[in-house]
Parts: structure tokens; sequence; C-alpha cells
């Protein structure tokens, strides 16, 4: 076995701590050098709350010398000017997603990170779900018929304990919904359908650039033909938290509560079944998908495999994402115009 | 220069009621609101408006003035949990009399006569009783200092709506999966005064204590002005599911006699909490506090040395049976006590006051106003 690689961690937030650094910690062909935050204080709290051998560290430009590869975890706008410093001193880097907030900065990553021989990876770890892989299965076995369309619904009210509350700065966050978890469905999406063809995409942002509810209608065109779909996103309101891709002949669920199972209703005989589909040997138990993702990124340094999300795919996706916001149309919100002004005497 | 020129400061901001008063000000033409979020990751609604979201807390003074900065108007919807509501509320008249704010409309509520108003507090100029309701007693103090700000000088108004509906209240959110699973009874024959306010309905108040001479020091009842009943706001969501459902009905007595056969507090404690460990979401997140991990994994590990039918006799005894919400013996299910007390006042609150001083007319009825908690509630995945 080679030596191990040599990381270290930008962003000490809530990702941090819950996924990648208990994912470094379970993989031995890593080795934590430094945790980074603009707070070093913040990172040596991590450090200790974990027990940790590393350094704590405020500036990020002081390790590139130590390292072999970072974990990109800042905020979304540090993600592109952080990961092309990165890729300049020659370390290999894990960018959380989204990867930039602009689809050029995500190409310069691209072409960057080739040009240097560098392996860039983007954290779109729910690629990692062993129900990505099923559902890319059945579809190629054409066990659903003749695909129809499909109807995705994923949110709730939002909880995520942003340590910088960067979320609801358009600045820093770039945007809402669409960029913040919209970026994992869509990039699902393409990898099951292909490019996307035609779209209408309305949201609910009122002027902020930061959007909470997204209802989008795409159409694809790929290896099985043309597939139209929607998809619906929301921060405020809880959705059913589900894909269903329906065909001719069964429909496919992918249910978010069983990230690994795919299932598949269908009729036999006149009656409704369901098949629950799984990888019969699914690996460790344990191992989450920020595991497999890390695995991926190591085992892509170490030219054992290619990176599951690369630089371009996100590039791609951001393309879309950028497309949708200049094309937008204001989400009907007809319960707010009429409170405003219902029996209004003139 | 109107109102909708001037800096409007918004606290609550991430709740049900402030949430809508940043979203009317933008649709009034505001171009100046800043919101105190107390709460970062509850903003999402307010996330999506232009407007400015300052970080703080409402009982740390600096945080308050900080982001109070040097607004002209503002509007406290902000609550706290006990003594912090008044705590809270001083912090920000101190605050708003220091910046020489020029109207501040305080949130209250018409529990300050307690959740279940007696006869003869259906005007504003009843005195504010003790209710020995934490909640209620507390906004009482509140109302208290928020008037004696205004004697020196602070131009106060308050409101007192009382059942606030609208899009995202909770009291559609919740009644709308407790009517699905069966979880709701009338009680006394759902015959109790429900003093609904649609949310904006009330907001029209607060623009109307920007504008008026007459809202200064005053408190102001603030409803639809209509005479519903419980029976006829829970009916309004059944309608909404499209089912039949005949609800089941409890008379007062019978609560009170179902109450006196429950268990004491550490018997009915161990038994909520066999209860409330059944859900799965909330032993992972047990699960996740070391101290709270220590001992489930130690009871698990005691349980598993037990045999089949002493582990039986445990879960019967804490609790852990099939779901059944607390019920009488036919199936009727209790509501719990703050629910039974809000439910069983006679009290309709007259809004005479905020007409004749405010010019306050309840734009939206009631049948108008449960429309668009219906349309809201369909495209909000609850219908």
């Amino acid at each position: 076995m080679s030596d191990p690689i040599r990381i270290a961690v930008l962003g000490c937030g809530t990702i941090t701590r819950g996924e990648h650094l208990p994912a470094i910690l379970r993989n031995p062909q890593v080795r934590l050098v430094a945790l980074v935050d603009a707070s070093e204080d913040q990172a040596s709290k991590l450090i200790q709350h974990f027990k940790l051998d590393c350094r704590a560290c405020g500036d990020y430009r002081t390790i590139w010398g130590e390292i072999d590869a970072v974990i990109n975890a800042l905020p979304n706008h540090l993600h592109a000017p952080v990961t092309l410093e990165a890729i300049a001193k020659g370390v290999h880097v894990l960018c959380e997603k989204p990867l930039a907030i602009r689809a050029d900065d995500a190409r310069a990553c691209a072409a960057a990170a080739e040009a240097n021989n560098i392996v860039l990876v983007v954290g779109m770890n729910r690629r990692f779900q062993h129900n990505h892989e099923l559902l890319r299965a059945v579809l190629n076995e054409g066990t659903l018929g003749r695909l129809q369309n499909y109807d995705w619904q994923m949110g709730g009210p939002f909880d995520w304990n942003s340590a910088s509350g960067f979320y609801f700065s358009k600045d820093q966050a770039g945007g809402g919904v669409l960029l913040d978890y919209g970026v994992h469905l869509l990039d699902s999406l393409i990898s099951w359908f292909g490019p996307v063809t035609e779209f209408k995409y309305e949201d609910d942002d009122w002027g902020s650039g930061i959007e909470a509810n997204v209802r989008l209608w795409l159409r694809h065109q790929g290896t099985h033909g043309a597939v139209s779909g929607q998809v619906r996103l929301s921060r405020t309101y809880p959705l059913s938290n589900r894909l269903l891709v329906q065909g001719t002949d069964a429909r496919a669920e992918l249910p978010v509560e069983s990230p690994d199972a795919v299932l598949l209703h269908r009729q036999l005989q006149g009656r409704a079944v369901t098949d629950e589909l799984e990888f019969a040997s699914s690996g460790k138990i344990g191992s989450s998908t920020f595991d497999r993702q890390l695995n991926n990124f190591v085992r892509s340094i170490q030219k054992l495999e290619t990176p599951r999300v690369d630089a371009q795919q996100a590039a791609r996706v951001l393309e879309l994402v950028e497309r949708c916001y200049v094309r937008r149309e204001r989400l009907p919100e007809p319960w707010s115009e009429a409170g405003a002004t219902a029996g209004v005497r003139t | 220069m109107t109102w909708r020129d001037k800096t409007v400061f918004v606290t609550g901001a991430t709740g049900f009621i402030g949430g809508r008063v940043c979203e009317r000000l933008i649709q009034a033409g505001c171009k100046n609101v800043s919101a105190f979020v107390h709460t970062p990751h509850r903003a999402a609604r307010i996330g999506r408006l232009p407007i400015q979201l300052r970080l703080g807390s409402l009982t740390n003074r600096s945080s308050v003035r900080e982001a109070l900065g040097n607004a002209n108007l503002v509007v406290h919807c902000g609550l706290g949990v006990g003594r912090g509501i008044v705590e809270g509320t001083e912090n920000l008249l101190e605050a708003s009399a220091a910046a020489g704010v020029e109207r501040f409309v305080h949130m209250s509520t018409a529990a300050v006569y307690g959740l279940t108003p007696k006869p003869g507090s259906e005007t504003e100029d009843a005195p504010l009783p003790h209710t020995g309701e934490l909640y209620c007693d507390n906004k009482g103090r509140a109302e208290r200092s928020v008037l004696s700000f205004g004697r020196r000088g602070l131009p106060v108004a308050i409101l007192r709506p009382s059942i606030v509906y609208g899009p995202y209240s909770a009291w559609s959110t919740r009644l709308i999966p407790d009517l699905r699973e069966r979880r709701v009874s009338f009680i006394e024959g759902g015959k109790g005064a429900c003093n609904t306010t649609y949310v904006d309905n009330l907001i029209d108040a607060v623009f109307l204590c920007f504008e008026k001479q007459e809202a200064l020091g005053q408190a102001f009842f603030i409803t639809d002005g209509e005479r519903l009943t419980w029976g006829d706001f829970i009916q309004a969501h059944v309608k909404m599911l499209g089912e039949e459902i005949t609800l089941p009905n409890l008379s007062l007595q019978e609560i009170r006699d179902y109450r006196r056969r429950q268990p004491g507090m550490f018997k009915g404690s161990l038994r909520a909490t066999g209860q409330a460990l059944r859900s799965r979401e909330l032993r992972q997140l047990l699960l996740r506090i070391p101290v709270t991990k220590r001992a489930l994994d130690a009871v698990w590990h005691w349980s598993a040395s037990l045999d089949e039918r002493s582990r039986d006799r445990i879960r019967a005894r804490v609790g852990i049976r099939p779901a059944i919400p607390a019920a009488t013996g036919n199936h009727r299910p209790i509501p719990d006590d703050d629910t039974v007390a809000t439910q069983s006042t006679t009290v309709f609150f007259s809004i005479e006051k905020a007409k004749k001083l405010l010019g306050y007319s309840p734009r939206i009825r009631f049948t108008e106003g449960i429309a668009l908690v219906e349309e809201w509630l369909r495209f909000a995945n609850y219908l």
C-alpha cells in the first residue's frame, strides 16, 4: 500500500463536522494534516472535539506545501477561487457542491485541473447512493418499458444549521434552493436521462436572489430517447421527497428515507405489487455516501479509478442552473397577492 | 413622505406573522426593511425578499441596538421564552427610545386575558388579570412595559389579535394531519368562541398604526369581527379534506373525568417517554447525544438480557404498545390542556375601538381567508 495521502479540510462548518471529518477518520488511506477555518478557534474546537492529531490553521495559503489534497468545504463563493489556487499549487481537490456560483468559473476549474494533471472531484455525494446506480441499471435493462415521465420532489422546512449563515447572502451563496440541493437533482437527472433540451423554470424569489421554492419542467434527449419530467424543490414546505419514474410497464420509486433501494411498482396478473431492489452485497455497514465519495477521490488520485463526478459534469449542471435563473418566471402565489389586495376599497 | 418611504425593523421575522409582515411591507413598496433574525435556518421564507437580515437575539441588548440601527418604524413580533418575552421587549423598547423610533407597534395577544378569557374581557378597558399561564402573564407584563415607555414619549401602539390564521399558520398545518389521523374531537359540540383573525387583516392594522396618531398609547383587539365557533373553524378544514369525517364530541366534564383517572407525574412521565421513544427520528437524534446514547445503550443491553415475557410486560408498562392517541373508552381523542382551554371561551372580542380610532375594517372575511389557506395548503403539499 502506498503512503497515506496528506489531506487538509478547508472550512469547519456543519458538513465538515458531520460528514467529511468522520469519513476521513474512517479512511486509512488518508492522513489529516490540518483543519483550516477563517476562525482558527472554530478549527481548534473541532480538533479538540474529535481529539485529532493535526493542526488548526486560520489561513489556507500557509498549508499548500504540507499536503497532497484538500476538501474545499468553504462557503459557495469561495469554492472556485480557492480550488483554482489549490490546483495551481499542485494540490488535488474534492470541492463541495456547487463547484462555483457561475458556470464560467466551473469551466475554468475544469480546464486548470486538466492542464495541471490534478484530480478535481465535486461533492455530489448523492451519486454514491446505491439507488443512483440501481436506477441506471433498471433503466438500461428496460424494466420500466418505454419511459413516460418523471416527478421528483425534494424539500422540507430548511434546517441546515449553517455555522457562517452564508445561505441567505446572495453574494456568498450565489442563489437559493436550486443552486443548493437542486444541483444534486439536476446532476442525477442529466446522468440518467441525458442533456436537457427544453425547460421551463419558476421560483419564488422576490428580489433577494435566494429562492426557497422551485418548479421546473425538463425535457431530456439521451440514450432512452426523449424523456420529460418535473422537479419541485422547497425550503419551506414538506414535499414528498421521492422520485417517481413512470414507464409503460412499471414505475420506479426512489424514496429518500432509503437511499440504497429502488422500489419497483408494477402489475402482476392484474394486482399491484412492489419489489424492493437492493445490491445483494452493499459494501461495509456504516459506509456513508461521504465515505464512498472520499474513497473515489483517493482512488482517483492513486489512478485506480476515475472520478464519479468531475468538474466538466459539474459545469454542465451549473450551465443549466444559470439558464434557469436567466429565464426564470415568478412562481404564482395567489394567496399572497390576494391577501395584500383583496377587498381594497378605492 | 409616507411610512412606505421609511426604514422598518421587524422582529420575529422568521415566524408566521413577522414573515407575512415582511412580505406585506415589500408588497406595499417599502424599500428599506430589515428583519431581526434569531434562528437563521428558519429564514428561508423571508430570505427570498429584498430585505436585510440582521442576526441577533432580543435578550442580547447590544445586538438589538446594533440591528435596529436608525430604523423609523418597529414591528415587534418577536417572542422569546418565559421572562424572555418581557426582557426582550424591554431591550427593544430601550433601543427604540434611544434611536428616536417614530412608531413602535407591539404584537401582543388577546391571550393577555388568559387562554380562556372570562366574560367581561370583551373590550380593551378590562383590566389585565393574573392568569397563572406563563405565556399569558408575560405577554401582559410586556404590554405594561410598552405602555410605560409610551408614557415616557415613545410612540407605541399595541395590537391584540386572537386566533391568527392564514398561509403558514400552525393552526391549519397541525389541524390537517390531526384530522387525517382522527386525533380531533369537538369540545362541547365545538360551540366555543373562535376569534379568527386573518393574518392580512392583522397586518392592515399594523399599517394603520403607522398612519394614525390615534393609535398612540392604545391597545386594540384585532379580529375578523365575525362570530365563528371552533366548530366552524374545524369544519372548514374537514371540508378541505374532501372526506366524510364525523368528529366525536367531548364535554368538559368528560375531559375532567378522564384527566382524573390518569397516572400521576412519575408514572405518566415514564409512559410518555416510552411513547416518545417509539419515534425513530427521536431515537436517532438521542443517539447523537453522547450521554443519552450511553443511557439508551445501557437500557438496550439490559432489555436484551430479559426473557420475552418480561420484556413485553415492561413494554406495556411504559406504553410501548401499538400507537393509540390518548382516547376515551369509545375512541374519542382527548385534546391537550391548552387546546381545551383555548376552545372553551365564550368571549367574542369587540373590534369597535380599532374601527373607531384606527379606521380598521376587516378586509378579508372568513370564507375568503379560509379559501386562500386551502389554496396555500394544496400548494404546500399539506392537502
